[in-house]
Order: C-alpha cells, then structure tokens, then sequence
C-alpha cells in the first residue's frame, strides 16, 4: 500500500481547475458562542494563476489558506483539489496530497532548527520515499536555484531572515508542487528582501507554471499577482487592483 | 471525476534512526534520570537470568561430580563408644543392619607434613576404609586403589594436588614411591584423578593422602572419627539410609550429642533457596525499575512532543503521515531505552559475575541473559513511548501549526 507513487496519478484528470470551493463554511465554537469565520466561501483557481487574498485582520484569510492547504478540513461545504474530493480522501491520503501537490511557506518560515538548510529541504523528499542521497542531491539543486547554493551546510539560526524565507521557498518547491501556498511570506521581512522574495514566488509563477496562493495585507504584493479575492465577514469577493 | 488518491512511503529506517539520534542529545540531562531507572531494571533482569543460569549449571555440576545418592554423617567430636574408649566403628556390622547403604567408610581427619625426596607438602591426612573410594566416588588416574588387604600395610594413595605439589619436572611422584610422615615412611600405591573439590565430602581429595585407617595410630597416637561418608543403593533411598546410619550410630555413641546427617539433595537446596531469595529480590527491583524507568521514558517523551509541537505541525505539513510522526517518537523512546538497556547488561553481567565469584561457582555468560534482559527493556520503553508517540500522531496539523 505504500508502494504507490502518487503525482501521476494526480495528473490523469482533465480537470481545468485546480481549486473548486463550493459553499465552504468553517467556524470555532469558544465557550458557548459560535465564531463563523467563514459562511459561503466559493472559489475557482485554475492551473497555473497567480491570486492574492487580501482581508482586515482576523477576517479569515489564514483560516482559508488552511483549508485550501489541507491543513484543516472545512465544516461545510465542498472541496475538490486538482479533482479529488478532500472529504472522502483518509488522513494518509492528505497528506500524500500535502506532500506532492502543495508547498507551504510560512510568514514564520517554520524551519526544522536542528536541521541543516539542505536537510529542511530534503525533508518533503524523504515522506515520498526517496534515498537520502537522491533527495539531499535535488534538494541541493533547489537551494542553487534560490540562490543559497553556498550555505546548504547552515543551520536556519545563522540564516538572515530572507535567506531563511528562501531556504523553506526550496523546500515548499522541491517536490515540484502544483500548488504553492504562502501565508503573509514577507510578513518578517524588510522591505527590499520582501521585494525580492515576491519577485521570486513570481519568476516560478511564470517560468514553472506553479499555481500561486498569497495571503496578504500589503496592496504592492497584491497587485503584482494576476488576481486578487478579499476575505470579508465569512465572504469572499473578487478585489480589483488596489 | 478521477478520485484515484496519492500514496508516498515514508522515510528509510535509517533515516528515522539518525534523526532519533540526533534528538535524543538534545534531551540531554533530562533523559538521565529516565535512564537512571531504565538501566537498573535491565541490570537486574541481566544479573538475574545469568545468576540463575549460573546456579542451575552449578548444581548439576554437584550431581555430576557426587551423586545425588552420596551422604555424610558428622560425629558429635570426640566420641566414645558405649565401652567409654573412642569409638570405633565396623564398617561390616554397620553394613548389615543399614540395609539401604550400598557402601560405607568412617573418615579420621589429620594434618601432617608429608615428605618426599626432600621436597614438603602440606598433606590433609584421611584415615578410612578401603570402601571410601566407592562411597566417595574417587577414581585412580594411575596405579591402584586401598584394597583390604592393605589395612596392616603402611600404604597410601595420594590426591592429584598434593601428588602435584611433591612432584618436580623431572622427577614426578608415582605410584610405588616413598613418602615420609613423620617417622613413618607409606608407599604410594595410586594417584587419584584431579576433580571438582566436592561441596558434601569433609576433605578436599585433590589435597589428601588416604591412607589405611588402621594406619592412623602411627601419625596420631588418638586418632578419631569424625564422619562417616556413605553411598546409598540409589538418589531415591538416601534419606532412608541416612535415617539408618544415624539411628546406628547415635546406638553406638555414648552421650545424646546429636550426630548430623548431610547429602548433597540438602547442599543444592540450601543453594537454591538462597538463590532463590536472590532472585526474587532482583526480579522485584527489576519489575519496580523498569516500570519507574518506563514511566520515566513517557513523562521524556511527552514533554519531548509537547515541546515539538510546531515541528510536528510542519512535518505534517510537508506531507508526513501519522504514522511517520508516530514512528519519529517512538524510534526516539526505544533509543533512549536502548542506551540505557546496553547500560545496564554490562552492570547486570558485572553483578551476575560477582555473585558467582561470591558464591564460589564458576562464571559463564547464560545464553538467554543479553538477548532477553536488553529485548525486555526495549519492550518496555516500545511499551511507554507509544502513548507519546501516538498522541503526537494524533495532532492536527493546525493544532500543531498554531502553537507558538
Ligand atoms: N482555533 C481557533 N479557535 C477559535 N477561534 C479561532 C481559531 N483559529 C482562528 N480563530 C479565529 O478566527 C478568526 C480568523 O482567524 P485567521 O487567522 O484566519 O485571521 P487572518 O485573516 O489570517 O488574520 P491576520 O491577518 O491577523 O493573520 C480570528 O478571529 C481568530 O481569532
Ligand atoms: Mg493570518
């Protein structure tokens, strides 16, 4: 059961979409009250397109970023990633989902400290199955292609800040995802490294084709995407540039 | 709609391993007195099961070199017979009216310089009748043994040590040499066989000169007995000839001092009993360790997931499985057993080597000692790192995410 290798699979469908949200709904119950975070959540990414999710404060967006990245499963309403139904997949199959279909980056990098920086970046490779050898092999390229080639030996504590973000954007890429899914990526960073970071998320946009999901508050990073969606009290509606 | 689903597999074994390795030294001095417990509960179930071994390869070591048919009886000292001289014993009547004993010899005991070709040796001198040799099971490694018509003779047979001990390179004692005891010379007409100095026997052969015991009076002008060896028909009639030899004897000694009947059945159980106690005590303290160790290992192994929580999250994110998280933890708890189970079979096979030593038994390692003494704690830290190691498994990958 475990021999299966996965992302051929997930090609085989002619589904044009690579996200469909129907209705989704998901809220907290605290004490004895209910939070709706989300009410109706619908929303169609297709293969390939870059989109921002922009929203006040508290408004939801992590929330949706969750779901989208199957980190969290929604209460209501229906998911379908790349065609598959997210309800009925079992929790191995999430996260053989998580592992090749989607990269994660975090505004907090969320870098394994005791791991090297070529390490963290093997680490997805290694819940698929390869060598150690093959994966630290890729996962050196990746490290080449952010420009971090020379430093695969430190470890994230004698990183910089946007060194770090584009240590965990080699890792989100190594498994060569369809799907990258980043949360306020230049959140911890100055101004001058995030420009650089966002003109990186963009160049593997455009060059691989990945799909590209950004939550953010900044209206520059927004509009450097394609398309924008707001998060506003549990809806979400299309944002023109801001 | 395709619904065919993704599965990967997960990390090789080695993989797991290294990073478990790697963790454990970031537990540091916390995982100590975890290890503390877990290595006395293998030290006690090591020492346990070699001491064990070692007693039962002990005890079949006595039947093999005695027999479980032997049997001695002790004098009260001193003593005299209803005639008010010292007692002296017929090893024929005595024969006939102690139906269950196969063969018998009373034993004088005395100590004396034995002589020969210049060169001295500390002999312990047995007076006895030629049925000793039967009753005591001495075989002859070269000439002959004490026969009955040696009782006027001043002949002896030496034990393998002494004859050792008087012997030089070139010029080894042998049968139908002459030894000198004080004014007397005897001629040594056997040498015994070199054997395990018995436990049972009131003499260590190996360093005795047997000699007639009518020849007694000629080193020690008031020879005495002091035992009476015998041999019965079989293992399951020693405790009725014991009981005949005894009634017999007290008969013929004057006073009601009591005379003391031992065999070899009594030895062994005297030695198990004692191993016993032992044993129970370690098998205590090894149950009482290991579970104090194992619970140790949880309360490690918790704090170890709860302080990983976010890391958790993010494996989960990158695309582990429960069970990869699972197996993360649990290699680490085993780990950490591991180091202390190999710990703690060096302590045990020390302690297991000291008690023998103690004991006077010779040291071997039990076969199943390692094997089951390391196989048994890391059961134990498998059995209490899986509680952790599941409720790790169990986080969801928010829950884990959201931990600051
Ligand atoms: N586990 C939880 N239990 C209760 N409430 C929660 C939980 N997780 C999130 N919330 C609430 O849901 C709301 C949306 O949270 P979310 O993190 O999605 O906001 P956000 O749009 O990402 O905000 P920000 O821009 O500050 O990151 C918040 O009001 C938050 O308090
Ligand atoms: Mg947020």
């Amino acid at each position: 059961m475990d021999a299966g290798s996965g992302i051929g699979m997930l090609e085989n469908n002619n589904e044009e979409q690579l996200i469909q949200l129907q209705h989704i709904g998901k809220h907290y119950r605290l004490a004895d009250k209910t939070l709706h975070i989300l009410g109706d959540v619908c929303l169609r990414i297709a293969h390939g397109e870059s989109c921002a999710i922009l929203g006040s404060s508290g408004s939801g967006k992590s929330t949706l970023l969750n779901v989208l990245g199957l980190l969290d499963l929604p209460d209501t309403g229906n998911y379908h990633l790349n065609g598959i139904d997210v309800a009925q997949a079992s929790p191995d199959q999430l996260a053989a989902l998580r592992n090749q279909l989607i990269g994660f980056v975090f505004q907090s990098f969320n870098l394994l400290p005791r791991l090297s920086a070529l390490d963290n970046v093997a680490l997805p490779l290694t819940y698929r199955g390869i060598a150690p050898r093959q994966a630290r092999e890729q996962a050196h390229a990746m490290l080449v292609r952010v420009g971090l080639g020379e430093r695969s030996e430190h470890r994230p504590a004698s990183l910089s800040g946007g060194q770090r973000q584009r240590v965990a954007i080699a890792r989100a890429l190594v498994g060569k995802p369809a799907l990258i899914l980043a949360d306020e990526p230049t959140g911890n960073l100055d101004a001058s490294t995030a420009q650089e970071i966002m003109a990186l998320l963009i160049e593997l946009n455009r060059e691989q084709g990945v799909t590209l999901i950004v939550v953010t508050h900044d209206p520059l990073i927004a509009n450097r995407l394609a398309r924008r969606v707001e998060v506003h009290q549990g809806l979400l509606r299309e944002a023109g540039a801001a | 709609m395709s619904l065919s689903m993704p599965l990967s597999s997960g990390p090789s074994a080695a993989q797991i391993l290294l990073e478990a390795l790697n963790s454990l030294r970031m537990l540091g001095r916390r995982s100590l007195l975890a290890l503390l417990g877990i290595v006395m509960g293998s030290c006690s179930v090591v020492a346990l099961l070699n001491i064990g071994g070692n007693a039962a390869a002990q005890s079949i070591a006595i039947f093999r070199n005695l027999g479980s048919d032997t049997l001695v009886l002790q004098l009260p000292p001193q003593p005299t017979g209803l005639d008010g001289l010292p007692l002296r014993l017929s090893v024929e009547t005595l024969g006939r009216q102690t139906p269950a004993v196969a063969s018998l010899s009373p034993v004088m005991t005395y100590g004396a310089a034995a002589i020969f070709n210049g060169r001295v040796g500390n002999a312990n001198i047995i007076g006895a009748d030629p049925a000793l040799f039967e009753a005591a099971r001495l075989n002859i490694a070269s000439g002959r043994s004490l026969s009955e018509f040696d009782r006027k003779e001043a002949y002896a047979v030496i034990g393998a040590s002494l004859a050792q001990a008087l012997s030089l390179p070139d010029d080894p004692l042998q049968p139908g040499d002459q030894l000198r005891l004080q004014s007397y010379q005897f001629r040594v007409v056997g040498i015994l066989q070199e054997g395990a100095p018995g436990m049972l026997l009131p003499f260590n052969a190996n360093e005795t000169l047997f000699i007639p015991m009518e020849g007694m009076t000629r080193i020690n002008p008031v020879p005495q007995i002091s035992h009476v060896v015998a041999r019965a028909n079989s293992a399951e009639e020693v405790i009725q000839a014991g009981e005949q030899l005894r009634q017999t004897l007290a008969q013929r000694i004057a006073g009601d001092a009591p005379v003391t009947l031992i065999f070899a059945q009594q030895i062994l159980e005297g030695m198990q009993q004692q191993t016993r106690t032992f044993t129970y005590l370690l098998a205590a303290l090894g149950v009482v360790s290991l579970i104090g160790g194992g619970v140790g290992v949880m309360n490690v192994m918790l704090m170890n997931v709860s302080e990983r929580r976010r890391e958790i999250g993010v494996r989960l994110a990158l695309g582990a499985r429960r069970r990869d998280i699972r197996n993360l933890f649990l290699v680490e708890a085993v780990a950490l057993t591991s180091v202390g189970a190999l710990l703690g079979a060096v302590l045990g096979m020390a302690g297991g080597w000291g008690y023998a030593q103690l004991s006077g038994w010779a040291f071997f390692l039990a076969p199943g000692a390692l094997p089951l003494g390391i196989g048994s704690t890391v059961l134990v830290g498998l059995f209490f790192g899986l509680h952790p190691a599941i409720a790790a498994s169990r986080l969801q990958p928010v829950e884990a995410l959201r931990d600051e």
